[in-house]
This record gives structure tokens, sequence and C-alpha cells, in this order.
């Protein structure tokens, strides 16, 4: 009864977000078009296709799991521009929705928002909820990921995702009463910095891009279980990487690695990987499926230690 | 952790490198796995239509003997993908010196190249080894600094690639 209340009062909010989200989107699809009709504010969309790159799970342009170098959106060196996100990823006990924005300017620098919220709805602690608010920032040092086709150098950007943990609701419904923060669950503390550098190259005469990532974090699922542990509490410093071969300039195919810090007992962490297929019908739109697994979550806590893994769905629309 | 990184890695590039390959393209040139000069001119003329109806591009032609920016490119195409070709423009340097070509130009050129080879049914790999080999003319196209406001249009006064006012340039 009350289980069933808190799934009534879980779906509602999601329902409240997913709607929040819609018009979000919606408000910035009409923005596109009207700017992309009238060329206002200098949007000049003078990107190629797919360099805009997607929204990973945090915000910033990348794809899945893990950010690129390249600057989100479409705007050339003369302009700006911004993508809209949202992401829906159900595991069998877990499913994350992140939304948000990115701004871009003079494909130089990008500033990101997500919210994230992670539902359990399997396991002995259905019904939990935890949210999280990701702002990242990424610069473009030097290189530019398709010009350059006659030397090795890449597109290199660094990059910074702040997140700030909400905290956990509703674990009162599931005999966890009190449980409020990931600090219970032994976390360190509820907010973090990650620090990144992304090399990015498109092989044109190979139709493949390659991205590879070195990540400063003390993050514990993505900061949705806090940062910093009882069994570790410095810094990490982990790889991450991004394959995808282009079938065509609107389709590509590939997959994401990212390794993963394990600093808390009750979460055995390990690294999580997706193999996805991006399809970008125009600079305005695109759509991103997956395939994600991202290991066993909390099992030691759940006695749930099945693989995490499922669909991954991510709509965006920018210019 | 390090190994299944690699594995996973390996295993992409490989299914990546690996996927669907011309079985004679060691043989043949790029030139030829494209079709040769009866594709390579379809391929130019519908790019110079693209080109004059594209808003964001098509006032750098304005004083441009469309006749002979065809000739030229053509001659650049064939030339650069290994065909029996001699390109006599002027190099990208000098043709574009005047004409503050921004990089969003300089992409607007290439998407109206890759829909001219869609149009022609060029395969998408081949049409990424031919901008393989004009990728790296932004750094001489794209004047450093050109923003989207510069005074460009009927007054520039040539475009490229440009008739050939100065000696050819050497071939590869």
């Amino acid at each position: 009864m009350q289980g069933s209340r808190v799934r009534l009062r879980r779906f509602a909010l999601r329902d409240r977000l997913i709607s929040i989200a819609g018009s979000l989107l919606g408000s910035l699809l009409l923005f596109a078009t009207v700017a992309h009709a009238d060329g206002i504010l200098g949007a000049d969309e003078g990107k190629l296709l797919m360099t805009g790159a997607f929204s990973d799970i945090s915000g910033s342009a990348g794809g899945g799991l893990v950010p690129m170098a390249l600057i989100t959106g479409y705007g050339s060196q003369n302009s700006w521009g911004a993508n809209a996100h949202v992401t829906d990823v159900r595991l069998h006990d877990f499913n994350l929705l992140s939304y948000g924005l990115a701004a871009a300017a003079f494909d130089r620098l990008e500033l990101s928002y997500a919210k994230q919220q992670f539902d359990v709805v399997g396991t002995a602690l259905d019904g939990i909820s935890i949210r999280q608010d990701v702002f990242g920032a990424k610069l473009k040092l030097l290189g530019d990921a398709v010009y350059n086709q006659n030397s090795w150098l890449p597109q290199l950007s660094v990059g910074t995702q702040y997140m700030r943990n909400e905290g956990i609701d509703d674990a009162d419904h599931v005999g966890h009463a009190g449980l409020v923060s990931p600090t219970q669950l032994g976390a360190r503390s509820d907010h973090g910095w990650d620090f990144y550098a992304a090399a990015t190259k498109v092989f044109l005469g190979q139709s493949l891009l390659v991205n590879v990532v070195g990540r400063a974090t003390r993050a514990n699922q993505y900061g949705l279980l806090g940062f910093g542990g009882d069994l570790r509490n410095h810094y990490s410093f982990k790889p991450e990487a991004s394959v995808a071969y282009l079938l065509l300039q609107q389709l590509a195919v590939g997959g994401d690695f990212r390794a993963n810090p394990h600093n808390l007992s009750v979460d055995n962490q390990r690294s999580s990987f997706d193999l996805f297929v991006a399809w970008t019908p125009t600079k305005n739109l695109s759509l991103v499926g997956a395939y994600v697994n991202l290991g066993s979550i909390l099992a030691p806590v759940t006695q749930v230690t099945r693989t995490q893994d499922g669909p991954y769905l991510s709509l965006q629309v920018g210019l | 952790m390090i190994k299944s990184f690699t594995a996973f890695s390996l295993t992409l590039v490989l299914a990546a490198v690996g996927g669907p390959r011309n079985a004679d393209a060691h043989a043949a040139t790029l030139y030829q796995q494209i079709g040769g000069e009866p594709k390579m001119r379809a391929v130019v003329d519908d790019f110079t239509q693209i080109a004059l109806a594209d808003d964001r591009i098509n006032f750098t032609f304005a004083e441009t003997d469309m006749k002979v920016f065809s000739r030229l490119l053509f001659e650049q195409l064939c030339n650069i993908t290994q065909g029996p070709c001699r390109y006599t423009g002027r190099s990208m340097l000098e043709a574009h010196k005047k004409l503050n070509i921004t990089n969003a130009m300089f992409n607007a050129l290439a998407e109206d190249l890759y829909a001219a080879f869609d149009r022609e049914k060029v395969p998408y790999r081949l049409q990424n080894r031919v901008m393989v080999l004009l990728a790296p003319m932004q750094h001489d196209v794209v004047k450093v600094g050109a923003g989207p406001h510069s005074t460009i249009g009927p007054t520039a006064s040539a475009s490229a690639p440009a008739p050939d006012a100065s000696p050819p340039s050497p071939q590869h």
C-alpha cells in the first residue's frame, strides 16, 4: 500500500520532469527553427554535421557515458551554438533520467547543465530516488577533429564537471528511515569536481572517429552515490574512450568505454560501456539509441549482483 | 580493467576498419574507384548547381566564370584523387586571399560537395577519402579572423579555383 503510494509519487515526479524536459526541448526546437529561418542572433550552424557531437549523461558534448573534445552545437568559430537533451536509461533495477542544456561560444567554450534523476525500480530498495545537478565547462585548447587530415594531431579540450548531489528521497518507505544523503552510505561528500582532458580525431579516410579521455574523479556512480568513500577518498585517474564508425553523413555506430573508481564498500562499481547508434537527420535534431552496461550497482546492500544493463535513448535538439 | 578496455577498443576498431572494403582498393586509384572522368564531371556539375543555389556561399561566385570554375574544380578533384589530370589553377591560398572565407563557408562548401557526391551515388566512405585530401586546405582557404559580417559579395574580384592568372601550380 505504502509502496504503491511511493511509486505513484515517484511517477508523478517523473512525469513532471519529462513534461518540463519536453517543453524545454519544444521551445528550443521552435527557437532553433526561427533562428535558422532568419539567422537571428548570429547563430550560423556553420559546423559540419555530427561535429556538434551528442550529450553524454552528464550533459557535456560527447556521447553515452563519455565526453569528447568536440564543442556542443553547430556554431562556428564566429558564432554560438546550443543543445538541449533528454536521455532515458532503463536498467534492470534502476532508471536514469537526464535532461539539460548546453551552450557554446565561438566553437571554443562550452557551458552545460544537466539534471539527473536516478530511480530504484527493483531490489529491496525499490522506491528510492536520487537527484543530482551537474554543471560542466569545457575549453577547446587546440587542433581540429576534422580539418587536420594530414597530421595525427587531434582536437584537444579540457573540461570539468561539478556535481551536486541533492540527496536521497523516499528511503523511509523502504525501511531505511533517515537515509537522506549518499554520505550515509560511506561517501565522504555530497558534491565534487571531475576534471578531464579529451582528445578527439576523425580519421576521415577510414570514416572513423576516435576519442580518448583521461579523467580525475572521486565520483561514485557518476556522483549519484556521492564522492570519495570509506575505501578510498583520493582522486583516481581513469581512462575513457569512444570509437564511432561513420556509416553515412547522418549515421554513426560505435561504443564508449569508461573506467570508474571503486571508493565505496557498499558499491562494487567497475568499468561501464555502451554500444550506440547515433542519427543526426539535421543539425537541429539527433537521436541516440544504445545498449548500456553499468555493471553491478549497490550489490552489497541489495544482494542483487546482476549486471545492470539495458536500453538508452537520447533525444537532442539544438543549433 | 585495462585488458577489457584493450579488448573493447580492439573489437570496435577491427569491426570498423574490417568493414566493407573494395577488393581491388589496393590497385585502383581513388579516381577510378569513384568512377573516373564521367562520374567526376557529373559531381562537379551537380556541385556547381548546388553551390550556386546555396545562399551561404553563392555570393562568393558573383564575379566567377563558372565554366572556368567547373573546369578547374574538375582538374583539382581529378588530380588529388590520382587521376590523369593536372591542376592549372592558382594555389588555394592565392585564389582565396581576397575572399574572407569563414570556417562556416568552408564547411558549407564541403556540405555541398557531399551533396553532389550523394546525388551521383558515390559511396560515403569514398566521399570521405576525397574529403581527407580537401580538409587540410582549410588552413589556406579560411582567412583567420574572417567574421560573419565581413563584406564579401559583388565587389569580390575572384573565386576559387580561379581562372589561370598565375603560373600553374606544380603537379603532385
